[in-house]
């Protein structure tokens, strides 16, 4: 278990007596003396020290009379999904808040399940977020949730096996090819990868062919939705992550390989190059990690048209039900949590990273976490997946195809073609065209 | 008491157990073919009848017939793997008197183990740098779950290494009901060994090895856990089962019309082949 901070301790102590006293004092606020509860539903939140806990009680406290009760999500992002499905669309008890994550937004808006938070959100406080943040949760002119902690896919790279040979980070993937050729000549170890992703049929997967894209200066969808408005740069995008595997440059079984599966042995030190998230940075510089202090983070590399850093942003946004009895404090909850202090927070004890940019640049959090300058640029520079209701539907679509290229079934142009067929059947099926 | 009160109090009796029943199976079922009937994505606001266009385009959907075949194959494969395994074992088990107990229990463990857990363990198993399964072969790198030729076969291995145990134990368990008689006096007779094993534990073993084998295609048929957590259907669609198809229609794009479709027809395969099943089971027993 980890160990709390004193200090916390002491908040834990004296609220409680301090809640007392509020309720004593201001008993008619909370309608008649009977409390209000906001029910706050989120995945519980990993890492040294969770501060959920914390910070409802910091807003009980501004909030007399008012109680928020935390439940857990299941910890596996389809399961929270079918969860909120089930129970948004069954008419069950409701709940106020919700985490979200943010390829949902814009399906819960177009559901009617969630409130619009437009009115309630000035200018300001929107532009505190990256645009990057915001942008997935903006759906039809408006803004349905408020972003809590942020993603971004970046590169992974044994600082240690560079510096042996005198290279600097790629910035392009002909570079990190040709480095990662020199580097197993010279090594001769066969045990020794050299660049690992995440290429299972799955929506992690999805993520990678669409930073290929994006690497490659592309996208998967046009403004109007139609797939792949630049067919030749799709193509060579596709058939470099094919390449990656038939050169040797990725070991073949990258085709079922999850966050966690590539994660483990870059972590044990079989791997010179790693596309992941942030998180696995804090694993990899735990005391017992044979990588330990050997590990440099860089903007993905780009292909020949793209540039470089054009990574998919993640993470959780919260959102308020649209059946809650009190959308106001449900609002204000939303905003507290997502505030600088909130997200501060996190950042400290979540080791989370944060959606705000003036949070990368405090003194106290740099300190304790060096990364959190490189994280900006990257986190700015990410590029948000298709923001449509469809995309879980435009995703499950598509990645029978691009798994079929990756392990060599079908050829990124008849992949293409499937791919185009089913997203034009889709858009047929929901009135899109 | 009249017969006519015996009838009235055997109703009476049943009412419970239909009602239950009723309520949460018989209810739902025709819920899900109403659903089926219709275009119904409540998201985007779409509900419409659609009447039998949805099977239509089951009929003619690839992706439905590639899920299809890899259903029969993995029920076909892992339950032929399991009973032949369930029966040696079974046999194993009677001829065997040290560690039997132990042998039981580890029995037990595979098959109480909830199979996202089993489903989980494989993939560390299977994983193609670290695995031990690759260790095992002599540190080869066969990419087990990401190659479209071995994902099926690899994930027919787990759900035999999960499922092997309930048969084993059926027939274990009527094994141990055989009178030893029989076999003493077969040996008399001069009958032994595959002899003794075709006259006697064959013809007693056979209901049971029925009923195993029914419990096993229908639970295969309905597989989902595994594919689910190790695979996702992946590479390429290979390991997609009906299952699978149906709950990304249904819970992952809430498609639910078109996710109750694949749904119903599911079911009648199911129902098909338990129906097969009985017909064979209660041949068996007139002829017992």
């Amino acid at each position: 278990m980890a160990r709390r901070p004193p200090r916390a301790a002491a908040v834990r102590l004296l609220l409680p007596l301090a809640l007392l006293l509020l309720a004593a004092g201001c008993g008619e606020r909370a309608d008649r003396g009977r409390p209000i509860t906001l029910v706050f539903k989120h995945a519980k939140i990993l890492g040294p020290a969770d501060p959920v806990p914390d910070l409802l009680r910091r807003f009980e406290a501004a909030h007399p009379g008012v109680r928020v009760q935390s439940e857990a999500l299941t910890w596996s992002s389809d399961e929270q999904h079918q969860f909120y499905v089930i129970n948004l669309e069954g008419g069950s008890p409701p709940f106020d808040v919700m985490m979200l994550d943010v390829i949902w937004v814009p399906e819960f808006a177009r559901a009617g399940w969630i409130l619009d938070l437009t009115p309630f959100v000035s200018p300001a406080e929107r532009d505190a977020h990256f645009p990057t943040a915001i942008e997935p949760a903006v759906q039809d002119g408006k803004l349905w949730a408020l972003p809590w902690f942020m993603n971004v896919g970046l590169l992974y790279y044994r600082r240690d096996l560079l510096a042996k040979y005198g290279f600097a980070p790629p910035e392009t993937f002909e570079e990190l090819i040709r480095q990662v050729r020199r580097i197993r000549d010279g090594e001769r170890d066969p045990r020794l990868d050299g660049y690992l992703w995440q290429g299972k049929q799955y929506e992690g997967g999805m993520v990678n062919v669409l930073e290929a894209l994006w690497a490659n200066g592309t996208r998967l969808l046009d403004d109007a939705g139609r797939p792949f408005p630049d067919p030749e740069r799709a193509r060579e995008a596709l058939a470099f992550l094919r390449g990656l595997i038939e050169s040797g440059v990725s070991p073949g079984w990258v085709t079922a390989g999850d966050e966690e599966l590539t994660r483990r042995p870059f972590g044990d030190g079989r791997a010179i190059f790693l596309r992941g998230w942030p998180y696995a940075l804090d694993l990899f510089e735990l005391p017992e990690s044979p990588v330990r202090g050997r590990v440099g983070i860089a903007p993905l590399p780009r292909l020949s048209h793209g540039r470089v850093g054009a990574a998919s942003t993640g993470g959780a946004h919260l959102a308020v039900s649209a059946r809650t009895r009190h959308p106001a404090l449900a609002v204000e909850l939303v905003r507290f949590m997502t505030s600088e202090a909130a997200q501060r927070a996190m950042t400290e004890g979540a080791a989370l990273r944060p959606s705000r940019p003036s949070l990368y640049r405090d003194p106290a959090l740099v300190a304790r976490d060096p990364t959190l300058p490189a994280l900006y640029a990257m986190m700015r520079e990410g590029n948000p997946r298709p923001v449509t209701p469809y995309y879980l539907m435009l995703s499950t679509t598509c990645q029978p195809a691009f798994s079929a290229v990756l392990v060599g079934l079908k050829s990124p142009e008849r992949a293409m073609r499937d791919a185009t067929v089913q997203i034009d059947q889709l858009r047929r099926a929901t009135g899109q065209q | 008491m009249s017969e006519a009160a015996d009838r009235r109090l055997g109703w009476m009796l049943l009412a419970p157990a239909l009602v239950v029943l009723g309520g949460l199976t018989v209810y739902p079922a025709l819920w899900v073919f109403w659903l089926s009937f219709q275009y119904r994505i409540p998201v985007f606001s779409i509900a419409r009848w659609a009447g039998l266009e949805q099977y239509a385009f089951l009929a003619v959907d690839p992706r439905f017939w590639s899920a299809a075949r890899v259903t029969a194959l993995f029920t076909v494969a892992s339950v032929a793997l399991e009973c032949a395994l369930g029966l040696a074992i079974a046999l194993g088990l009677r001829g065997q008197h040290r560690g039997r107990r132990v042998a039981l229990a580890l029995l037990l463990l595979a098959w109480a183990l909830p199979s996202v857990v089993t489903a989980k363990m494989f993939e560390w198993l299977y994983h193609p740098a670290g695995g031990l399964v690759n260790f095992v072969l002599g540190g080869r790198t066969i990419n087990w779950l990401g190659d479209p030729a071995l994902a099926l076969p690899a994930l027919i291995v787990a759900d035999v290494w999960r499922a092997t145990p309930f048969v084993a134990l059926l027939c274990y368990a009527r094994l141990l009901t055989i009178p030893p008689e029989l076999y003493e006096a077969a040996q008399v007779d001069g009958a032994a060994g595959v002899q003794a094993f075709a006259r006697i534990t064959w013809p007693l073993i056979r209901p049971i090895l029925l009923i195993a084998l029914l419990f096993r295609t229908l639970d295969a048929l309905r597989a989902f856990d595994i594919m689910f957590v190790l695979t996702g259907g992946g590479p390429a669609g290979t390991t997609e089962t009906l299952t699978v198809y149906a709950y990304r229609a249904l819970f992952q794009t809430l498609q639910i019309g078109f996710g109750s479709a694949i749904g119903v027809v599911v079911f009648v395969f199911v129902m098909l082949v338990a129906v097969a099943y009985l017909r064979l089971i209660g041949a068996e027993d007139a002829a017992a």
